[in-house]
């Protein structure tokens, strides 16, 4: 059980919350967060961790209000709890060299810690990031303190700003189209491009299998053997 | 040593607490097992096999509803000369009773799956007669008294291990069909397996799931799935295994006092995998709290 030390609103319908307790983990993973207690909805919902705070044991959930689980989430309050499954998933790999980092909307919450663990890993390398967002921006300043670059692009295609001819590892979370996308500028650059996935999943531990995908290795599960994949492994399931 | 009022015998099989996890809800045990403590469950009913295994449903497969969820998975498993040679063994080191259900698409298919099951340790074959989520058989033996006593009888017949049968409650007559099997020799019955349900996507005017229809789970079917275990419960002599839509020890006591001499809890696993631990305690201290020796005592008495 994790206590509430913040919860608001930083753009429209897309909240941040930090929490102290249990969580941790690292870049890509991902918690089941839940009201306590809560028969309806009853499951958890599958929030990545967007920035943790090893120090001071804090940990920070950026998720877009889009049903009544998230809903539920907007309305609970400092001090209250929250039920934290987790950490679940495989994160991201930390790749050593010059890192290009692609946020899509919500898809830009986990791209923040991925830039925290890549800056601390080696201070030296080049991270650049992109950001994708449809109308309003967040979470832009944050990542400003771990980038070389930070660049912001909405109504547009961020995929489009990206040069994928770097030798560098590229790692991308967003919409689907958004991934596609990157996945075809990265076959044309041969570029190394790591995705996170996102699917309708009932328990985070890979027991449901509502959240299969069909992989160039056969069935994989999003929530266990991902989210993250190399996009060639996953191309049919983006 | 003071004996534990939680355990009984389920088709001679010892249970240390009337809690199995679900088919379906559990893998084989992997997964749960680095989250909790899985050697404290009652037993693991292992996630439904078929003969040659099968990829499962495309598309969507778990859709959350009003307390509770539609799951299409379509029987996704490694089929049962997998479980055989890898999963059985390593069930049985994890302490819990080992269920292996078997499910099917034609009556060979059955057969031949528990042919090679009498080559696994397990102590219970949970004969699924009630998968809504393939396309050929599955559900359909377990619609009409006749069809599921035959394929509960020829499976009797072939299997060493006893047999407890899974029922649908999306069968016409639950009762006759429930008769019809415990006629045909099974050991043990299960119920509920899902409702069949549906989900509509508005916006993009077309159903969520592929297969169009899917099977409910969860807190929301609960009521139903009592009344049905009431009713079939005193309609057999043989145990039944109640399960649909328990969330806690209260839930757990109502399929008991309803005729359920253990149930089953999948759903809620997901929500909260240290669910059916906290059913576990709550149990042992209603029995405390009881004054009961065993728990049974309560089985039926209403």
């Amino acid at each position: 059980m994790a206590i509430i030390k913040s919860n608001s609103e930083i753009a429209s319908a897309i909240w941040r919350m930090t929490v102290s307790g249990t969580p941790l983990g690292r870049a890509g993973q991902f918690f089941m967060l839940r009201v306590p207690g809560a028969l309806d909805p009853l499951l958890g919902r599958p929030i990545s961790i967007c920035e943790i705070d090893a120090e001071l044991g804090e940990t920070t959930f950026v998720y877009q209000t889009v049903g009544r689980g998230t809903a539920q989430f907007a309305r609970l309050l400092p001090g209250q709890e929250i039920e934290a499954q987790g950490p679940y998933g495989n994160g991201f790999p930390l790749k050593a060299g010059r890192a290009v980092l692609i946020g899509g909307g919500i898809g830009t919450a986990p791209m923040l810690q991925l830039a925290k663990e890549l800056h601390a890993s080696d201070p030296t390398r080049m991270i650049d990031v992109y950001l994708g967002f449809r109308e309003e921006a967040y979470l832009e300043k944050s990542f400003e303190q771990y980038a070389d670059s930070v660049t912001r692009n909405i109504g547009g295609y961020v995929v489009n700003d990206v040069d994928f001819s770097l030798d560098a590892t590229y790692y991308a979370c967003g919409p689907a189209p958004m991934l596609r996308a990157a996945a075809s500028a990265a076959d044309e650059a041969s570029a190394n491009l790591f995705v996170s996935l996102e699917k309708h999943m009932a328990c985070g531990v890979g027991a449901c299998l509502g959240c299969t995908c069909q992989t160039e290795h056969g069935r994989k599960r999003v929530c266990k053997d991902g989210p993250v994949f190399d996009y060639r492994e996953v191309r049919d399931a983006i | 040593m003071q004996s534990n009022p939680l355990e009984l015998t389920l088709c001679g099989i010892f249970l240390k607490n009337p809690v199995i996890a679900a088919s379906g809800t559990f893998g084989f045990g992997h997964e749960y097992s680095e989250v909790m403590d899985i050697s404290r469950l009652g037993g693991i009913s292992g996630k439904g096999l078929t003969l040659n295994g099968s990829a499962g449903n495309k598309g969507m497969r778990v859709y959350e509803t009003p307390s509770g969820m539609l799951n299409s998975i379509g029987l996704e498993n490694p089929g049962v000369r997998h479980f055989v040679e890898h999963e059985a063994a390593y069930m049985r080191t994890l302490g819990p009773a080992v269920i292996a259900n078997l499910g099917g698409h034609c009556e060979e298919d059955y057969l031949e799956g528990a042919r090679l099951l009498n080559n696994a340790d397990i102590d219970i074959l949970e004969l699924n007669i009630s998968c809504p989520n393939v396309k050929a058989g599955g559900m359909a033996f377990g619609m009409l008294p006749d069809t599921a006593a035959d394929i509960t009888k020829k499976v009797k017949a072939v299997s060493k291990h006893p047999v407890m049968v899974k029922l649908s409650p999306n069968a016409p007559d639950l009762v006759a069909v429930a008769r019809a099997c415990e006629g045909a020799g099974a050991d043990a019955l299960s119920l509920v397996n899902t409702f069949l349900g549906m989900a509509i996507d508005v916006k993009k005017k077309r159903p969520v799931f592929e297969n169009i229809y899917a099977g409910l789970s969860g807190p929301a079917i609960l009521p139903i799935a009592l009344r049905m275990v009431h009713q079939v419960a005193h309609a057999v002599n043989i145990p039944v295994v109640g399960m649909g839509g328990i969330t806690s020890a209260e839930d757990a006591l109502k399929f008991l006092m309803a005729g359920a001499v253990a149930v089953q809890v999948g759903t809620m696993t997901f929500a909260d995998p240290n669910a059916m631990l906290s059913i576990i305690d709550g149990l042992a201290e209603y029995c405390a709290q009881e004054g009961l020796a065993n728990l049974q005592e309560i089985v039926g008495i209403i």
